[in-house]
């Protein structure tokens, strides 16, 4: 019983008596101090923060061999076994630097990521909506960064001496067909997605990811919001329409669904068009989304999209204008995305997804018809994680059917075409972190072609360095394809994908909310399609071309207290020999120069979101037969002067007004030239000009939710 | 006599051992409380990330206790407030929010915790308003109205979910009835709040009487 009670208190002095004395340093790789470090001595009480120099000591009463473990933000955990016997110990900590997100450089040659979660973006997402001059379409506000060609009667993205199809569409990861709504010649469409249902954007310029296939020139890959958190009912009045969403929001996931209608009708009566309508388009759309979290760590994700839209219009002959010819289009889109993300463990994830996209157009032109059906499969899986933290993989698997099948009659006679594809493709990808300033990124594409019977692999590879704590210097290579215009490879199945070779040099510094970024490129076309002899029912890949050019971004929201502005700048050497050039020429779709200013002002007095885009292009060639040259006309300069105006009466309320070209200035976009000459041996022409001088549009948007300060802002 | 003995040394034995326990949890409350102090007092980066590193050597040795992941949080909040870098700030709410995961793991019905992840929140949008209000004022708000639920006399739910509400008003130019009156609701809860725990958070006081003299 004594002995017991002695027993205690002998070991309990014992405890109390013996103190011993750690010290020590922490520094890095070069022997620098690290500051603030946390010294712990495990499962125990006992530890210190080492000073703004890396020294520390700290007094412990614990005995025996314990651990001691230092943790600092940035690097990795340090362990060291230490003998507690009352003698002084002393440690020397030298710190590994851990590879993280934050210190890590990125690559950012060709690429911008819009996001509103990741730190180091250019560009948010909520730029796309607010952009003047864009109306909430993503390819416009694109249009304001370098490395596109405004193109002002198409409206679609134009990239780098690129044409319209080489920029590819991708959301969640799955392909879109057709991403651009129908629109009647030489008028501007509109992307088929709206913008605020997407969290992120990447927009990259050239040298992307080995996961994105079939595209030459650039790739648009949008990620589509996560659950809603609030249930709410949107209502919008247009002057061009109207719509009504409903969201419904539960634990864990949410449902959305909305209806739009617009009608361009009352607007081209009011607005006197240089469009002849018998009927101006009108749509009816129908969207629904579903996002179910799965477990803690899955979730699930459908999209679809419905689209009915309809437009007729008299087309005037060029000799004679009394002469006219009646042109309908009738359009029907389906696209379906069903989407899964499934977070394993700590060190991977896997996803993927199925889409589906339907494409009908119903064309006549005269008295003759057309019918053109696209209907296309994507089904894809990815693995993405970390092998260690010095190597990232992403690696995948995908296939792409697309059944095309185009008939056409006119005065009895009828042709019929079309081409089932499919395409089967794996990628890898590896990223090697040398540390935290140095990165390379190395993969390749793998794919094979039913049509072609041909197994192709594409390198893609790309290089960061961070100079300095602000920049950094990234360059990319990679071999890109692309399969031929359905137009083309519907006359020859044997057609090879036409190829481009990107190279890009970038050198970007963000400090605190102003970036500066400066990119300069090599991009080479071989294998496009080409006519033989000129003869468009005689194709081979006989066709190439060049494009070089330097571009220049400025973006600053500090220096101007409320205002946030950016500039881009690019510039274009391109020329190619393809379909029926004669040689070597600049395409009629490339300027040389592109200047844009976007800014964005808040004024909190009156409630007033002010935006305004100025957007200056050189001018653009256009082919007049009544030269000798190809392509040697050029039309004037084109200019654009966009003003946009949101205003909250009240928090639940906007009234949103927007006007594009508010200079009324006469834009000329090319001209159009008749078949034949005229009594002097002249072929008659035609500018191709705006529809009208300005696009007005003025829209009252409310929302009715629990929570009264939500608004649509977000989405305008 | 035996038996006297034995029983003697098993009272004895449990008397130690529940002795140690005492001890121990003594010892925990008497540090958490005198870091608890040095936290709420701490105004430079460096002192605060000395009293969290406080908090997170006594995480690493109590693992069954939410206080000290949650006062490490707290510190991180606090330092993210006072640093001008946005990487930075948004380095420190990354470390907030890791310690209010784990501190909503060992007290999943605990109030506070749930309000300091709002709060985290509030914190992330202000790094950006301009981008981020769109995404992060619902799940704030949302979050803060959880907390309430949870414990309708929580003064900090109350506290923050005001300013918030404030915060939101203001930006639209919207009447500020609404955050007003919930931030009398907050001063209300603090006067009379009471906790069982010694641990439990006090802070947010002096905080809600700033943004309430906003109110007319």
């Amino acid at each position: 019983m004594k002995a017991v009670f002695t027993a205690i208190l002998f070991f309990t002095h014992l405890a109390a008596s013996g103190q011993t004395r750690i010290a020590g340093r922490v520094t890095g790789a070069a022997g620098e101090g690290i500051p603030m470090a946390n010294i712990i001595l495990e499962n125990t009480y006992d530890g210190t923060s080492a000073d703004a120099e890396g020294n520390f000591q700290f007094m412990t009463t614990e005995t025996g061999t314990q651990t001691l473990v230092v943790k600092v933000m940035g690097y990795k955990e340090y362990r060291h076994a230490v003998n507690l016997d009352g003698k002084p110990v002393t440690v020397a900590v030298q710190l590994e630097e851990a590879i993280n997100e934050l210190e890590a450089v990125t690559i950012s040659a060709g690429a911008f990521t819009a996001s509103d979660e990741s730190r180091r973006t250019v560009f948010k997402a909520i730029d796309i909506a607010t952009t003047a001059g864009a109306t909430a379409d993503i390819a416009s506000a694109l249009n304001t960064l370098p490395g596109t060609q405004k193109v002002g009667e198409s409206g679609r993205l134009f990239v780098r001496g690129g044409d319209d199809s080489e920029t590819r569409t991708f959301i969640d990861g799955m392909v879109v067909l057709d991403a651009y709504s129908p629109s009647a010649p030489n008028t501007p469409s509109r992307g088929r997605f709206l913008p605020f249902m997407f969290k992120g954007t990447s927009f990259s310029t050239g040298g992307y990811s080995a996961e994105y296939g079939q595209a030459l020139s650039s790739a648009l890959a949008l990620d589509s919001k996560d659950q809603a958190e609030s249930t709410r009912t949107d209502i919008g009045i247009l002057s061009v329409g109207g719509d009504v969403a409903h969201t419904q929001a539960w634990d864990g996931g949410s449902a959305a669904g909305k209806l739009q209608y617009t009608n361009l009708r009352p607007y081209m009566g009011l607005i006197d068009q240089r469009i002849d309508w018998n009927n101006a388009p009108a749509s009816l759309e129908g969207i629904a989304a579903f996002r179910q979290k799965v477990g803690t760590d899955a979730i699930v994700k459908f999209y679809g999209n419905m689209n009915h839209s309809d437009f007729s219009l008299y087309q005037h002959d060029i000799d004679d204008s009394s002469t006219k010819y009646y042109y309908r289009l009738q359009n029907d889109y389906q696209y379906m995305n069903g989407f899964y993300k499934d977070i394993l463990n700590e060190n991977w994830l896997v996803r993927g997804g199925v889409s589906y996209t339907r494409a009908q157009n119903n064309m006549t032109y005269d008295n003759r018809h057309g019918l053109e059906t696209e209907k296309g499969i994507h089904a894809k899986t990815v693995l993405e994680g970390s092998l260690s933290d010095h190597v990232e993989i992403k690696t995948g698997t995908e296939v792409i059917s697309r059944d095309y099948a185009w008939a056409a009659d006119s005065a009895g006679s009828s042709l019929s075409q079309g081409f089932h594809e499919v395409l089967a493709a794996g990628f890898a990808e590896a990223d090697l972190y040398a540390s935290n300033k140095f990165v390379t990124r190395a993969g390749g594409r793998l794919e094979y072609n039913n049509l072609t019977r041909q197994l192709s692999i594409d390198p893609r590879l790309s290089l960061a360095y961070k100079v300095g704590a602000h920049g950094q210097v990234s360059f990319a290579y990679g071999r890109f394809r692309q399969t031929a215009k359905n137009q083309y490879v519907r006359v020859n199945q044997d057609l090879d994908p036409e190829k481009a070779q990107h190279y890009i040099l970038n050198y970007q510094m963000m400090v605190s909310d102003r970036t500066f970024r400066v990119e300069t490129y090599y991009k080479r076309y071989t294998d496009l399609v080409k006519y033989i002899n000129g003869d468009a029912n005689q194709l081979k890949n006989a066709g190439k071309g060049y494009a070089k050019g330097i571009e220049l971004f400025w973006r600053d929201n500090k220096s101007l207290r409320g205002v946030d502005y950016w500039v881009s700048y690019s510039y274009l050497d391109t020329k190619r020999d393809y379909l029926n050039f004669p040689y070597k020429v600049v395409p009629a779709f490339a300027s040389k120069h592109n200047l844009s200013v976007v800014g964005k002002y808040f004024v909190q007095a009156i409630k007033c979101q002010l935006g305004a885009t100025w957007s200056y292009t050189t001018g653009r060639p256009y082919n007049n037969p009544n030269t000798d040259a190809f392509n040697g006309g050029k039309t004037p300069a084109y200019v654009d002067l966009s003003l946009n105006l949101a205003y909250l009466p009240r928090p639940s309320v906007i009234i949103y007004f927007s006007c594009t070209n508010l200079l009324g200035r006469n834009n000329i976009f090319g001209y159009e030239y008749s078949t034949v000459q005229n009594a002097e041996g002249i072929y008659n022409s035609r500018p191709v000009r705006q529809a009208a001088s300005r696009l007005a549009f003025i829209g009252i948007f409310i929302t009715l939710s629990k929570d009264r300060s939500v608004n649509q802002l977000p989405s305008l | 006599m035996k038996t006297i003995n034995f029983l003697a040394l098993v009272a004895a034995l449990i008397f130690a051992v529940s002795g140690t326990a005492l001890a121990n949890d003594d010892k925990y409350t008497q540090t958490m409380q005198k870091n608890i102090q040095a936290v709420y007092q701490a105004q430079s980066i460096p002192d605060i990330q000395t009293a969290v590193n406080t908090f997170e050597r006594i995480a690493a040795a109590e693992k069954t206790r939410w206080e000290p992941y949650y006062y490490a949080s707290f510190g991180y909040i606090m330092m993210a407030t006072r640093e001008q870098d946005k990487e930075r700030k948004d380095t420190y709410l990354d470390q907030a929010m890791t310690g209010i995961k784990k501190a909503g793991e060992l007290a999943p019905a605990e109030s506070e915790v749930v309000a300091l992840e709002g709060f985290a929140y509030m914190i992330r949008l202000s790094v950006d308003p301009g981008s981020r209000g769109a995404r992060y004022a619902p799940v704030a708000t949302q979050i803060l109205n959880k907390a309430v639920a949870m414990n309708s006399g929580n003064p900090r739910a109350y506290s923050l979910l005001g300013q918030m509400q404030y915060g939101t008003a203001e930006f639209l130019g919207s009447a500020t009835t609404e955050a007003c009156a919930t931030l009398d609701k907050a001063l209300e809860k603090f006067s009379t709040f009471a906790s069982t725990n010694p641990l439990a958070p006090r802070w947010g006081q002096a905080a809600t009487e700033k943004a309430k003299a906003g109110c007319k």
